[in-house]
């Protein structure tokens, strides 16, 4: 479905941060990326969804490459991308959010909006409030609405769980293996790097701009090395 | 009492006045992120453009404050592509200090073209109201009314159609607007649009108000900074809070200090505002 071949690419003051980095992501696959901080996770998933031009390698979507192509062009062919920070539009209202979110005629919106407040209740409870005003477990279920209303392809996920309490994060997780089990391929970066490999078919370890270690999610999630790196012992 | 409350009745009216350029330049500064100084002058660019097609072709009031809103638009869009977006890498003083050379290139052309002399629209004269001691002028609430009618509309424009939440959107997260299909450069130059054309009424309104010369607008830049100052900057609500204080302030202040000194209201909003609320009274993003 997803296919990254030797992607180079960084920032205008940084130039070189990913340095080669290749992964892949079969139909509906949930696939985690874990790596230490600054390792070049969040470039990664800004480069595949447009936000941050690739110097040399490839991104294709469904076998068309879409390397060339801006961040709405992207946007357009089906990728849908939750960022890390500041991914919900904190001063429009909940509601407002999720219309922006929504790509078809405005017709169908009222009604695709019902449908992801019935999904997820509290943001029916939240819709006139400002997005700013969410507490952390609520803004990241609104941001994955947004993306969900966007009926994707391709689902990126940049450390969902992020400061949420365990109860919320227990919650997110089930709510990112009911979009894997619907069909939904995903790549996701995660913190809890052992509990996301542990559920996920396949991984990759990044360090330091380049592919470190890949496997089966479960496999790596045992390996004595990776184990080290992420539970600091 | 009859002088404050009559002070503060001019005030509002005067308030309105400012408050459209300064919706404008609040807007232009919520997208684009800069200040632009070539709002005074772009300001009298619409009143010599509605002054044009009343006075010269005998356009109505309110076809001739459309008139000024389309033309100083295709001038602000034109200096925006010509000049300032070109500047914008290398940061928004750069682009502010641009805006103010704009400015006075576009006064020059003005003096050029139309020359120094006052001028007046076509207007029938009325005679003030007066009641409880009280005046004002039909006209004065003419224009205020417009003024009124137009702060309603870009309200609605931003808070129910999908295009002004778009809008919203790229002024609060550009990045985040890309990913959901949203074009931030198209929304800018739609921002300068309606930032610069809201200028232009502002200063048709005003020429309406008294008459016009080739540096009426100049004379409204520094309320007009003052309130979306105030209000803080990208704030449209503030600015229009903003510029009603504004309005108020420089009147009342005829009651105690000469007219020549009005100005000094703007100058020490300005100067409190950034010292000791750099946000401004409602601004979310302080700076
Ligand atoms: N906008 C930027 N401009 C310049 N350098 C940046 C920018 N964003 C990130 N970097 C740098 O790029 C490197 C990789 O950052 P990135 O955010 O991709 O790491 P990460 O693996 O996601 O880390 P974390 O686990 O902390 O989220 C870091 O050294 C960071 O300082
Ligand atoms: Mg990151």
């Amino acid at each position: 479905m997803l296919e990254v071949e030797g992607l180079v690419a960084g920032y205008a003051s940084a130039e070189r941060i990913l340095k080669g980095v290749s992964v892949h992501v079969e139909p509906g696959e949930l696939v985690t990326l874990v790596g230490p901080n600054g390792a070049g996770k969040s470039t990664l998933l800004k480069v595949v969804s447009g936000l941050v031009p690739a110097r040399e390698g490839h991104v294709r979507l469904g076998g068309a490459d879409v390397t060339r192509q801006g961040a709405a062009e992207r946007a357009r062919a089906g990728f849908a991308f939750v960022m890390q920070e500041r991914n919900v539009f904190g001063t429009l209202t909940v509601a407002e959010n999720l219309e922006l979110a929504w790509p078809g005629p405005s017709r169908q919106m009222a009604e695709e909006r019902a449908r992801m407040y019935g999904r997820y209740p509290v943001l029916a409870e939240k819709r006139r409030a400002l997005a700013r005003t969410l507490s952390g477990g609520q803004r990241q279920i609104l941001a994955m609405a947004m993306a969900l209303m966007t009926a994707p392809k391709m689902l990126l996920l940049d450390e969902p769980t992020a400061g949420l309490s365990p109860k919320a994060t227990e919650e997110l997780f089930e709510v990112v293996l009911g979009l894997r089990d619907l069909g939904l391929p995903i790549l996701m970066v995660e913190q809890h790097a052992l509990e996301a490999l542990e559920v996920s078919s396949r991984g990759y370890v990044l360090v330091s701009g380049s592919n470190a270690a890949e496997g089966g999610g479960p496999d790596l999630a045992a390996d004595p090395e990776i184990r080290r790196l992420f539970l600091g012992g | 009492m009859t002088d404050i409350i009559q002070a503060v009745i001019n005030g509002v009216l005067t308030g309105a006045l400012i408050a459209i350029p300064a919706m404008g330049l609040t807007a232009i500064f919520a997208v684009l992120r800069y200040v632009n100084f070539a709002i005074g002058p772009l300001a009298t660019c619409g009143a010599f453009a509605a002054w044009v097609l009343n006075f010269r072709y005998g356009w109505p009031v309110l076809p001739a404050m459309a008139g000024s809103f389309v033309t100083v638009a295709a001038i602000g869009l034109a200096v925006e592509q010509a000049a300032l977006a070109r500047l914008r890498p290398s940061g928004a003083l750069t682009v502010a200090i641009a805006s103010i050379a704009v400015g006075i290139i576009l006064e020059n052309v003005l003096r050029f073209s139309f020359g120094n002399d006052l001028r007046a629209f076509d207007l029938p004269l009325m005679r003030d109201w007066r009641f409880w001691g009280l005046r004002v002028g039909p006209q004065q609430l003419q224009t205020a009314g417009i003024a009124v009618a137009m702060m309603a509309g870009v309200f609605a424009f931003l808070r129910f159609t999908r295009y002004g939440k778009a809008m919203r959107a790229v002024a609060d997260n550009p990045d985040l607007a890309r990913l959901f299909r949203m074009e931030p450069g198209r929304i800018a130059m739609a921002t300068v649009a309606l930032g610069t054309g809201l200028t232009g009424v502002g200063g048709a309104l005003l020429g309406l108000d008294s008459a016009i010369d080739p540096m009426s607008g100049s004379r409204l830049l520094l309320p007009v900074f003052a309130a979306a100052v105030l209000g803080g900057l990208g704030s449209i609500p503030g600015a229009v809070a903003g510029a009603i204080l504004i309005g108020i302030g420089e009147e009342l202040s005829l009651l105690v200090i000469p007219a020549t000194y009005r100005s000094a209201i703007g100058f020490l909003t300005i100067l409190l505002v950034l010292s000791f609320r750099p946000g401004g009274l409602f601004g979310e993003r302080a700076a």
